[in-house]
Parts: C-alpha cells; structure tokens; sequence
C-alpha cells in the first residue's frame, strides 16, 4: 500500500490545527486549574497520610478494637501459723461466645422470617423484633445441648441475652452460673474442643472454716467498676469488664489494696457489629493478690468459739499476745457463715442475719458497761495516787452509804476486814466504794484514759466504735447540764452508771496491766520476728502491781472465777489471773446482765490476755460473769496451753 | 480456538468445583462417606497383606524360638490368671461397697478387640483408623484402650472400619484425675509433632497437686465425664506450675509411647448406652 501524505485543504475553512491555535489561551488556563486542582488533591493525600497518619491510626484502634479486662483473683489469708483462713476456690459457668454464632444468627434470622411469611400472617414483626427471637433461638439451642450432657431443664433469658447483646457483645454470655465439678467434668469431656459453648473459670472467694471468725475475716461484694492498673495496655479502647470484687467487711475490706489482685486482659479486633475477632491481638493473665499472714490462732479462735456457741447467747472473746499485741483470738457471737456471700448473698439470708443481730462484731464495736472488771482501773487509781495501798484494809458490812443513798455490796455479803487482793478476789464492793470515793472520778477518768479506753484502740478493722465513754464532771454537766455526785463516783469505781467499753478495750488494758506498760496497740497483722510492744511503763511500784496480781490470782483459784479450776479447764501447773464482772444495763424489756471476765497467763511473764463478754437476754436472769464469760476464757487458756507448754508427763 | 482448546481443562475443574461449592450438603455428605467406603477396602487389604506378611516373617522362626516363645507366653498367662483372679474379687468387692453405700454403678462395657489398619499421625491430628466399623457394634465415642491405658475414643464409624482420636490429638479433652485424688483436671491433647514423644496439656490442677520428675504422678481417667470409665492409665505427670491467677496449677503429662506404634486396641462399647 502506497504512502499518501495527507494534504490540507486550503479552500476548507477552520482546519484542526487552526482551531486548536485559536484556543491555546483558554487550554493553558483549564491545564493550569487541572494542575492545580491535582495539586490540591495530592497536597491533601499526602497531609493525611504523613501529616495526618497517626491521628487516623488512633481513630481506626479506637472504632476497631476493644479491650476485655478480666479481674485478678484476690490474695488469701492466714493465721499465724501458716493455715489458710480464706482462699479462693474456682468457679466455674458455661459460656457462650456469641461472636462465633453470627453466621448461625442470620441463618436462623432468614427461617423465622420465611415462617412467618408462610403462614400468611400480616402482623408480621419488625426486623429488630425478628433478630431477637432468632438470637434467643439460636442460644437455646445451644443449651439444650448443655441441657442433654447434663440432664437440666434450662431456659435462656430472653432479657438477659438482649441486654448483653446490646452492652457486651464481645464478652461470652453466661448460660448456666456456678456448676458442680461433676458437670464441669461432663461439659468438659462431652463438649468439642471447638465448640462456642465453653466452660469458664472464675475465682470466688472461699472460706474453708465457714463461720469461723466471720467478724474479723470479713467478706466481699461484687464490684462492676474494676480498677485497672494504668500500665494494662489499651487504655484508650473502649473497655468491658468482668465483675470483680471488693472488701466489705473485716480484714477483707481493710485490707483490700494488699488483697485486690491485678487485672489481665486482652485486646480484640471487632467487626463493624462489634463482634469479637479471634484471636486476641494481646493478652495479659490477671495476677493474684498478695497473701496475708494474720495474727490468729485457728486453735484458739476454734476454742473461743465453740464454748460461745455452747453458751448460746451473744457475746464476744479478745485474746492477745501480751508481748506483741498480736490479736490471737477476736470472735464475736451470733455469726455467719461467709461461704453464704459468695458469689451473692441472697435476700433471705440476709434478713435471717439481721433478726438474729449478727451484723454486728461485738468485739469491736459492742459497747457495755465493764462491771466489775472495771475495779482493775479503780485500784491502779488509787495505788498511783496513793489512796490505796498494797496492804489497805476496808470493813465491808455488806453495804455501803454515800450520802442519803445505801450502796450494797455484792451479794449483800458481810465480809468483815477486807484487803485489796481479797476485794478483788471476792469482787467486793464496799471495798471499791470507799476507796474510789477517796481516789476521786477525776483520778479514775484519768487512770482509764491513761489506758486509752477513751480512745478507739486503732485495730486493723474498720469500723472499730468510736463512742467509748469514761464519764466524769465535766461530761455529766455538758452532756446532761447535771452536776457530779458522789454516788456517781461510787457506780464508776464498780464499773457501772454510763461507763461503755469495747471488750477489745478491754483486752487491752489487762495486756498493758500484764506487760506493766500503759497501752496497748493491738494488730491482727502477723509480724516475723515479732515486734514487741514499746508502750510508755504504768509507773507503779511493783508491790502495788503484785497486790492486784495476787488477787486476779485468788479469782481464778477460790474466788468469782473458780470455775477455771475444774477439771475442764484446768491446766496443771498454769497459774491464772484474771477478774470477773457482771455488768447491767436497763433495756425496754427490764434489766439484762452482761457477764465479763478479763485475765492473763501465766501470772508470771504473762503471754497471753484474755477480755470476755456475754450478754444476757431474759431480764432477771443471773448471767455472771464467773459462770458464763470466765469458761470462755478457760477455754481459750487451755487451748494455748496444749499448743505452747510442755506436756506434764515431761516435766 | 486453539487457546481455547488449551484452557479447556481448567475451565472443566473450575465447572466441576462450581458444581461441588454448590451442591446441597446431603449429596456432599454421601459422596464422601461413598468414597471413604470405596477407599476402605484398599486399607483393609494393605492390612490384611501385612498381617500374612507379619505370619510369614514369624515363620522363619526356629523351633527353639516358638517353643522360647510360648514358654513366656505361658508364664505370662499364668500371671495375667492370678491377676484375673483378683481383679474379679475387687470387682466383687466394689459391687459389695457401691449396694453398701447405694453408690450408683457405672454403665458396662463390651470388649471389642481390633486391628490397626493405619497411622495417621501428623501436628495437626493423631488418629488410628481400626478395622471393625459399625457391622461389629461399634459407635461414635466410644473409649479405646490398650495395654497401657487410654488410646483415644471413636471418631467416626464406617460400615467395616473407624477412625480413633488419640488422646494425644488436640480435638480430645477429657476429665481426668490423679491417682489416689478425685478432683477433675482438664486434659487437653496437645499439638505434637511427629518423631517426638506425645504430650498433653494439663489445666485446672488444684494447687495442693504437686508432681517433680522425681515423684512423678500417674494421671487416670476420672469416670465423671461419662464418656470414659473411672481407673484408665492416660498419663505422667512430671512436672506443674502455678498459674499467674493463683487459683491453678497447669502442666503438661508425658504419654505411653506405645501409643504411636499400636497394631492393637480394644475397644468399649457400652452395653447399655444412656438414652
């Protein structure tokens, strides 16, 4: 084919080449725009993906994952000598992960839709409507699988399973809540390894001696709103957490922080219907809180206990450590058994609780007038100010009078010539009015505050009583606008009128009189090497401090608290000291008594204080303290003694 | 038309798995179940040819051998009479403590003895295929065992064949105890490759279990989880570690290596199944 070179054709008007000429201006101009449109647009990716890069990278973490925070389990406690008070024991729930179902979901969706429109019905439901049932289908059909290994009848909760669709997709749904091992042991054979339902392990707490110590020990609550600790990565997610738990009560909520495990966690990419990628971009197992070794002795605790339930009324044990102010013993009666707050306390149980009035831990928080273990206060008044001396002699007539009024003795006994070892040994009245009128209430008040019974003694506890009181002048004319008699002074010297004390108080004060020092803070923290008390010295002479000895002795041998030495209690060779008293107090229903009984052993190079109260509850009854509350301490003195002195046979 | 011609056979896979992707599951389901019993036949008869060679090779053996041979033998039947002997007064025994204590008893078993056909070990399952199937009574779970213990438990029945899981494979999860302890621990199947010897994770050890190489601890079957009967050897425990969360132990058990070189197993079959 021959090459024919085109030719224009001058006689045609407006060839291409002079159209394209005619317009150049204008086609630069467009050109120009085009670039600099281009221009703008490159401009803008470029700012987006280099300027802009990490701000949308944030934004797309933040839409498209998600942060699960799963609680640590808490630490656990012990006594002293290692044995476990409270752990945690697993809890295990069948779990469904709904994230795996999304295809079942749909497919399920699509058949209710399609039988709806079969039965020709108009009132056809909504969408939304018509996803529920499909979800609620779907689930059931999964626990009617759990249904067949296990033999139950179980139904889903439709309310639940929407509420937990819409909040928390993400996290597996609960099916069934805290099964036995035996049905873990079936699930876990019987359901496939790959299989949405799974069995799920929690920790809750448990209590493995039940009632033991409740008061002290404490228990926990549910707590939604975790704390999580700022270094769990992803803290900017949007973050679902499982239920975790906090103290209530007791060592478990004042030691909450020691015991509060460390949260884990994982981080999930989420689908645009926020259902859970697998797997986990990240994960961190939770950590177990620290353990605590507590002061307790589970022998002693089991001891005091034991007889408070053989007495069967309500009441209280402190025992401490002398040397260290260790709290070996803190009970309180009516109690509860803790496994019954785990996971939840129900309604009844709590209520059943209630009208029993066990809430409350009579040991720290009961306030009672002391009775006559009160006289202990009054005698040291009165050596240190002088007014009673070692050998101080009172004839006791079995009454005594103080103004127009006759104060009567205990038991309205006649005792002739009694000294201040024989006063307390036989609890002897007269003995406490007369000198207690000479030592004077401000030398009392001032003896007791000097023993801190004005102030709470600081326990590790929380919610120790704080209204404690030590009546004087001051207080009666501030208080009630009345002035001080000397009757007044005459019912403190014996330990009755407004006094109110804490047994634990109490404790406390026999402790420092045992240790010859003032005060004594007490701590249910075990310490290894022991810490010794270093309290300010009482001061008294020591012929002072082995009069009161002498006669805190003679009440355990042939005085008010002779029960000690029965068989039952006795320990041979352990000598006693100790002082009883029966408190009353008017109520609605008449006059209750509350017996006491406050001691220490061995009177030489004590080791261990013992305060004791019971609280009487039929008006009238005579609820002493040398028959109810002294054989509660003589079984806390026997169990130590079996555990810390040698067996006779050795010596 | 000559390219055409080229890309023909793919065009007719591509068809052909079109056809497959869209074909109702029912059909798929047959035609594999179709092809595995037309397959089977192959295993079998490689099976029964090893066995004949198996026969032959021992044939080569001299007299003094066999007669070696069947002097252990004996002695070892003698042995396995005495513990017969007391296996069936402990089981009389038990029988007599379980109406004691109203104690419910645990289903029985019929003993199907079977051959290995094949091996089929590999990271991501270990299985056995045996040669009876449904035509001997056999159904899908149940427990296979050898000498040593636990095998694993069907997985799937065929007309003259079945497949077995180990216990060795990740799909198998059982309830398991330690010896002289009833509290259930989960066994796992773990990924474990070829050539090395088989183990399995361990979780939801109570922390008072303590195993050391040392004093290591027999791991049993716990009979809660109603697939397994109570008392069959699984594995050694060697050694476990406390979890982080402080509520568990975990570890991993060591399995009878013979479990990788059986050419026997027995299976269970429950006698009366749970409805």
């Amino acid at each position: 084919m021959a090459y024919a070179p085109r030719t224009s054709a001058p006689d045609r008007p407006g060839s291409m080449v002079e159209s394209h000429r005619g317009y150049d201006p204008r086609l630069w101009l467009f050109y120009g725009l085009l670039a600099l449109m281009l221009a703008v647009l490159a401009g803008g990716l470029a700012y987006q993906q280099l300027g802009r890069a990490e701000q949308h990278r944030e934004r797309e973490t933040v839409q498209s994952q998600r942060r699960v925070v799963v609680p640590g389990p808490r630490g656990n406690l012990f006594d002293r000598e290692g044995r476990l008070l409270v752990g945690n024991r697993p809890r295990f729930a069948v779990t469904l992960n709904l994230d795996e179902l999304r295809t079942e979901f749909r497919r399920e969706y699509l058949r209710v839709r399609r039988n709806y429109r079969e039965t020709g019905d108009k009132d056809l439901p909504t969408a939304g409507q018509l996803e529920r049932l499909a979800r609620v289908s779907v689930v059931q059909g999964h626990l009617q699988t759990v249904n067949r290994i296990l033999g139950g009848r179980e139904r889903v909760d439709a309310q639940a399973l929407e509420r937990h669709y819409r909040q928390a997709r993400i996290l597996p749904f609960v099916l069934l809540e805290d099964i036995a091992p035996e049905a873990y042991a079936r699930l876990l054979e019987q359901l496939p390894v790959n299989s949405p339902l799974q069995v799920y392990t929690a920790s809750t707490r448990f209590y493995p001696h039940g009632r033991l110590a409740a008061h002290t020990l404490g228990y926990t609550a549910s707590d939604d709103d975790l704390a999580v600790d700022e270094n769990l990565p992803g803290a900017d997610l949007t973050t679902f957490k499982m239920r975790g738990s906090v103290g209530r009560q007791g060592l478990e909520a004042a030691l909450d922080a020691r015991l509060q495990g460390q949260a884990g966690g994982a981080i999930y990419r989420v689908d645009p219907a926020g259902y859970r990628l697998q797997p986990a971009l990240e994960k961190r197992r939770p950590v177990q809180g620290g353990d605590v070794v507590t002061s307790l002795d589970l022998d002693l605790q089991r001891a005091a206990e034991a007889q408070m339930a053989e007495n069967g009324l309500a009441g209280a044990a402190v025992a401490l450590d002398v040397t260290t102010g260790e709290v070996l013993v803190l009970a309180s009666h009516p109690d509860y058994d803790l496994n019954s707050f785990t996971p939840r306390l129900t309604e009844a149980t709590a209520a059943e609780i209630n009208a029993r009035g066990a809430w409350l831990n009579r040991a720290t928080q009961g306030l009672y007038p002391p009775g006559s273990t009160f006289k202990l206060v009054t005698a040291l008044a009165g050596l240190r100010s002088g007014h009673i001396l070692p050998d101080s002699e009172v004839e006791c007539t079995g009454s005594y009078q103080v103004g127009g009024r006759v104060f009567v003795c205990n038991n309205h006994r006649d005792r002739g010539v009694i000294t201040l070892p024989q006063a307390i040994e036989k609890s002897c009245n007269t003995f406490f009015y007369h000198f207690g009128l000479q030592t004077g209430i401000e030398a009392i008040a001032a003896e007791a505050r000097l023993h801190g019974l004005d102030q709470p003694t600081g326990l590790d506890l929380p919610h120790e009583a704080r209204h404690m009181l030590i009546p004087d002048p001051a207080w009666k004319q501030s208080r009630r606008g009345d002035r001080w008699f000397p009757g007044d002074t005459a019912n403190v010297s014996i330990g009755q009128g407004d006094l109110a004390l804490t047994p634990l108080q109490m404790a406390c004060l026999v402790a420092s009189l045992a240790r010859g020092e003032t005060l004594t803070r007490p701590t249910l923290l075990h310490r290894d090497p022991p810490v010794a008390q270093a309290q300010p010295p009482d001061g008294l002479p020591p012929a002072a401090r082995a009069a009161v000895f002498a006669g805190m002795e003679a009440v355990t041998n042939t005085g008010t608290g002779r029960i000690l030495q029965t068989p039952r209690f006795r320990v041979p060779g352990l000598r006693l000291a100790g002082k009883t008293g029966t408190a009353q107090k008017a109520t609605a229903q008449g006059t209750l008594n509350f017996a006491w009984f406050v001691g220490f052993v061995p009177v030489v190079n004590p080791r261990i204080a013992v305060a004791v109260i019971v609280e009487g509850d039929t008006p009238g009854e005579d609820v002493a303290g040398g028959r109810y509350a002294a054989p509660v301490a003589g079984a806390i003195f026997k169990a130590w003694a079996d555990k810390n002195l040698p067996p006779p046979e050795a010596d | 038309m000559p390219r055409f011609d080229q890309a023909r056979p793919f065009l007719t896979l591509g068809i052909v798995l079109l056809a497959w992707l869209v074909l109702p599951a029912a059909v798929k389901r047959v035609a594999r179940l179709s092809f595995y019993e037309f397959q089977a036949p192959t295993d079998v008869a490689a099976s029964y040819a090893r066995d004949l060679q198996e026969f032959w090779s021992q044939k080569t053996r001299t007299k003094n051998e066999v007669i070696e041979a069947a002097r252990d033998l004996a002695r070892l039947n003698a042995s396995y009479e005495l513990r017969l002997q007391d296996d069936a007064r402990l089981r009389a025994e038990i029988a007599r403590l379980e109406e004691l204590l109203r104690l419910p008893s645990y289903g029985e078993f019929r003993a199907e003895p079977a051959r290995v056909v094949r091996r089929d070990f590999s990271a991501w399952w270990q299985r056995l295929v045996v040669r009876k199937g449904s035509n001997h009574g056999l159904r899908v779970g149940s427990p296979v065992i050898h000498g040593g213990g636990l095998v694993g438990r069907v997985a799937e029945v065929h007309a003259h064949t079945a497949v077995v899981e180990l216990i060795s494979d990740p799909a198998v999860r059982l309830a398991a105890v330690f010896d002289g302890d009833d509290r259930p621990v989960s066994f796992q199947g773990g990924s474990n490759p070829p050539l090395r010897p088989a183990e399995a994770l361990l979780e939801y050890v109570p922390l008072d279990v303590f195993a050391t190489p040392a004093s290591p601890r027999r791991l049993v079957t716990s009979g809660l989880g109603g697939v397994y009967p109570p008392g069959l050897y699984v594995g050694e425990v060697r050694s476990l570690e406390a979890s982080t969360d402080g509520l568990f132990k975990t570890g991993r058990a060591v399995l009878d290596p013979r479990l990788g070189r059986l050419t026997e197993v027995t299976v269970l079959v429950p006698v009366d199944p749970a409805p």
